[in-house]
């Protein structure tokens, strides 16, 4: 109750602009950080990325598509054609990420939260610093995972290819097929999510 | 002098107007104007690659036994589908379930293709067929294209006066198309009269369980049964049916079945026919149950009719049945609110074997006879009142306006069309835009393939004022009927649905196993691009050893669920072939009679490396 209180006073006072507390954040880049919590919960029921592949039998495009906890799309028939050169079948048992991903995100909503709740900057700083750190990770991760599915090739295989990397964006062209990889929706809401965390930085800029 | 001024000019000026009407300045013109017309008919059956047809055409395969599916307006065959003859192209008659459905028959003869209706509209689920050669009834899933169930119908000689089927697919009846003692017990042609019947069944499909079942059947006189239609809206508990050998004639038909100059309609109510099954008014014949309507009377009615009649249509309002005369030159519209009356008000002209003739004259409205129309068959509807009705002799179709008898256009078809079937031609709501005659000669008037030659389909164009043929294709044997049906309400599935608890399916590679007890080895495998996959844990996994005599039965699911990626599954000198589509398990039964070394392939071809898909049936020899 005396922390309430005091935590009053000092809202008051800022309200008043009697003090300037520079290392405390406002309340709109609170807000900000609420809603970078709730667009990173939600951004786990989104794809985050997805691979499209298109040949001449199938102008309508074979999709894979990645969810922070499953994979959803064509992923057996493009198994099925990917065993011709070689390729280890792409299933959900196959990347571990699925299983704790969510949870990663739900951990970094609940610091946003607590750094919102705190309302101090140094955490912020430290936010952002993991916001920027998962995200290169994340992507660095997918490029491995393609590194590794494009390399790692049966020698036994029917049809022999020299091994391939995909790029994490954009397109790449392998035998018949064109592939075009793409982030997504749930990607989009992390980018939303982080930029929610930048606000404060220019909001309670020093004047 | 001033007469002869006028005489003059008037010569001069009428010289004048006959060569601006009738001389040839260029003679090109003509020409020009066939080739754009021919042009403008062309573009109107032109589907270009990645747009589809507006309608489907289920036509009749006649004695192939199968049926064909056309796209309308381009009349491109799409594909065929086997029903009571065995395709090894598909595996119909291989595969355990077709295997039973086909029994002992290996041909049948279809005759009239009908989609189930809701409300008296096809409503796109199923298609039901009859088989005149074998006394069968067939049962299609429009989601797959494949045959559900098929019915062998007990007491009766062939099905030609069927299918039709009732306004909400309650029934479908199949009137015989000629009289056997029941069960087809020997009796002599001398005991015609009292050992002969001519039975109609009603068939009815219980959809949860996709099975066919004869409700009930009517001991009708040993008549011939040609041709028949349901009611709709106001009749639509009724039926109507034609029948020709009255005479009862048992040789020589083509003479001794012409003789009278009258035949009947049989008018019928199914819904009191019902009620008299329900109240147990039959006998047990064969384990069907049998009305005698000479014995259990009401429900039927008999309607004289010219000569013969071939085809009866009931038009769309449900209103009046309209006879085609065959020997007759004339349709004959009778009105069903007539013929209500009269039964109820019992105006009577006699009865035969026991069931009332409707007066003639009484219920009767109009005798259309076009001049020079002869041979009338079939008759359909569009949705502006007009029937079109086809002429086999003069080899035509006739369109006439029903309400007044009227003939408005006639065009001539090559030649001798039998029936003509028009865009959802038998529903409450005909759409009018296209008719197709379906023709029983081509003669030359494609490529010649010897003396066996095609019969032709010819898609009408009822949009303009005249009708006009737009295309001309050559098709198997024998378009008897076929029914249009508006392409959107039909809503095939791509790949079977991945089923794990469907019996003996395996999805996955390592799940494939063979096992064996007693004498039965049994096979549940995977086929996939590009391999089978029988034994998972064998040093040679698409291979299946037996031993000679031994019952295999091999249960094989195509993995792929791809669309269009079907497999093939067909043994060498075994005589085996059967297609499993993605998504889908197939049984194949067999005894390994002949001991020796089999390779077994995919027979459909499925990926670059299908020839390699492959394996061998090691049949060890008995020790």
């Amino acid at each position: 109750m005396k922390e309430e209180g005091a935590f009053a006073a000092l809202f008051s006072f800022y309200e008043k602009g009697v003090i300037k507390l520079s290392k405390t954040l406002s309340i709109p880049s609170v807000i900000a950080l609420c809603l970078a919590a709730i667009l990173l919960i939600t951004s786990i029921f989104f794809p985050w990325w997805g691979m499209r592949f298109y040949a001449p039998q199938y102008p309508e495009g074979l999709d894979i598509i990645v969810y922070p906890y499953k994979m959803a799309g064509d992923i057996d028939i493009v198994n099925g054609l990917n065993h011709y050169i070689g390729m280890k079948g792409f299933g959900e048992e196959n990347f571990p990420e699925l299983q704790f991903l969510p949870y990663i995100i739900g951990i970094l909503a609940l610091l946003t939260l607590i750094t919102a709740f705190l309302r101090r900057k140094s955490l912020l700083y430290g936010l952002i610093g993991l916001f920027v750190v998962g995200g290169a990770f994340g992507i660095y991760d997918i490029h491995r995972w393609l590194r590794n599915y494009g390399t790692d090739l049966d020698p036994t295989a029917p049809i022999k290819v020299d091994p391939f990397v995909p790029p994490v964006f954009g397109e790449n062209t392998l035998a018949n097929f064109v592939t075009e990889s793409y982030f997504t929706y749930g990607s989009f809401l992390l980018g939303a999510a982080f930029f929610c965390t930048l606000f404060p930085l220019w909001r309670d800029r020093k004047r | 002098m001033k007469k002869m001024i006028a005489a003059i000019s008037g010569l001069v000026l009428g010289a004048l107007a006959s060569t601006v009407i009738f001389a040839d300045f260029n003679g090109n013109n003509n020409n020009n104007k066939n080739q754009s017309s021919t042009a403008s008919n062309a573009q109107k059956v032109y589907v270009p690659f990645g747009q589809k047809d507006e309608y489907y055409l289920f036509a009749s395969g006649g004695h192939s036994g199968q049926m064909f599916i056309y796209g309308v307006p381009s009349m491109r065959h799409i594909r065929t589908i086997p029903v009571f003859s065995p395709d090894s192209a598909t595996g119909h008659g291989w595969d355990k379930h077709s295997r039973e459905l086909m029994g002992e028959y290996n041909w049948g003869d279809l005759h009239h293709p009908a989609f189930s209706e809701k409300g008296g509209e096809y409503d796109g689920k199923y298609m039901f067929a009859t088989d005149v050669a074998n006394n069968r009834a067939a049962v299609m899933d429009l989601k797959t294209f494949t045959v559900k169930d098929i019915l062998e119908v007990p007491n009766t000689g062939g099905p030609h006066c069927a299918a039709f089927v009732t306004e909400n697919t309650e029934y479908m009846f199949l009137p015989t198309r000629f009289a056997v003692p029941f069960g087809h017990d020997y009796a002599t042609l001398d005991e015609y009269k009292t050992k002969y019947k001519g039975v109609m069944s009603a068939v009815t499909f219980n959809e949860a369980k996709q099975k066919l079942n004869v409700a009930y059947q009517v001991a009708l006189p040993p008549w011939s049964f040609d041709l028949s239609d349901a009611g709709k809206k106001t009749s639509k508990d009724w039926a109507v049916m034609t029948t020709y050998n009255t005479e009862l004639a048992t040789t020589e038909q083509e003479i001794n079945a012409s003789q009278k100059d009258r035949d009947y309609i049989v008018l019928f109510n199914w819904k009191e026919l019902e009620k008299m099954v329900a109240a147990g008014k039959y006998d047990t014949v064969n384990g069907q149950k049998m009305i005698d309507p000479a014995k259990h009377r009401g429900g039927i009615y008999l309607v004289p009719t010219a000569k013969s009649p071939h085809g009866v249509d009931v038009t769309p309002d449900g209103k009046r049945f309209i006879a085609a005369g065959k020997l007759a030159p004339a349709m004959t519209v009778f009105s069903f609110e007539k013929a209500f009356k009269a039964i109820k008000d019992k105006k009577f002209a006699g009865e035969q074997e026991g069931i009332p003739i409707l007066d003639y004259e009484s219920i009767m409205e109009r005798e259309v006879n076009p001049e020079n129309a002869l041979g009338p068959l079939h008759t359909q509807f569009d949705d502006k009142g007009f029937a079109y009705t086809t002429m086999f002799i003069s080899s035509e179709i006739v369109k006439w306006n029903v309400d007044s008898g009227e003939t408005v256009d006639r065009v001539p078809v090559q030649y001798s069309p039998g029936h003509a079937v028009a865009a959802e031609g038998d529903t409450v709501s005909p759409d009018g835009k296209y008719i197709i005659a379906l023709n029983k000669i081509a003669k030359d008037s494609y490529l010649s393939v010897g003396p066996s030659h095609p019969e032709s389909m010819q898609l009408i164009d009822l949009t303009g004022k005249k009708m006009e043929i737009i295309q001309s294709v050559p098709v198997n044997p024998e378009p008897h009927y076929a029914q249009i049906i508006k392409a959107n309400k039909v809503k095939p599935i791509v790949v079977y649905d991945k089923d794990t608890k469907r019996p003996n399916s395996i999805w996955n590679q390592k799940d494939a196993h063979i096992s064996r007890s007693g004498n039965t080895v049994e096979v549940n495998g995977i086929a996939m691009r590009s391999k089978f996959i029988f034994d998972a844990k064998a040093e040679r996994k698409d291979v299946i050893s037996v031993k000679e005599g031994d019952k295999v039965v091999i249960h094989l699911t195509n993995i792929d669920l791809d669309q269009d990626i079907t497999h093939g599954f067909g043994i060498n000198s075994y005589n085996l072939n059967m297609e499993v589509q993605p998504g889908q398990t197939q049984t194949i039964e067999f005894t390994a009679k002949k001991a020796g070394t089999y390779p077994l392939y995919c027979t459909n071809f499925c990926s670059a490396l299908h020839q390699e898909m492959s394996g061998y049936l090691l049949v060890e020899p008995k020790g």
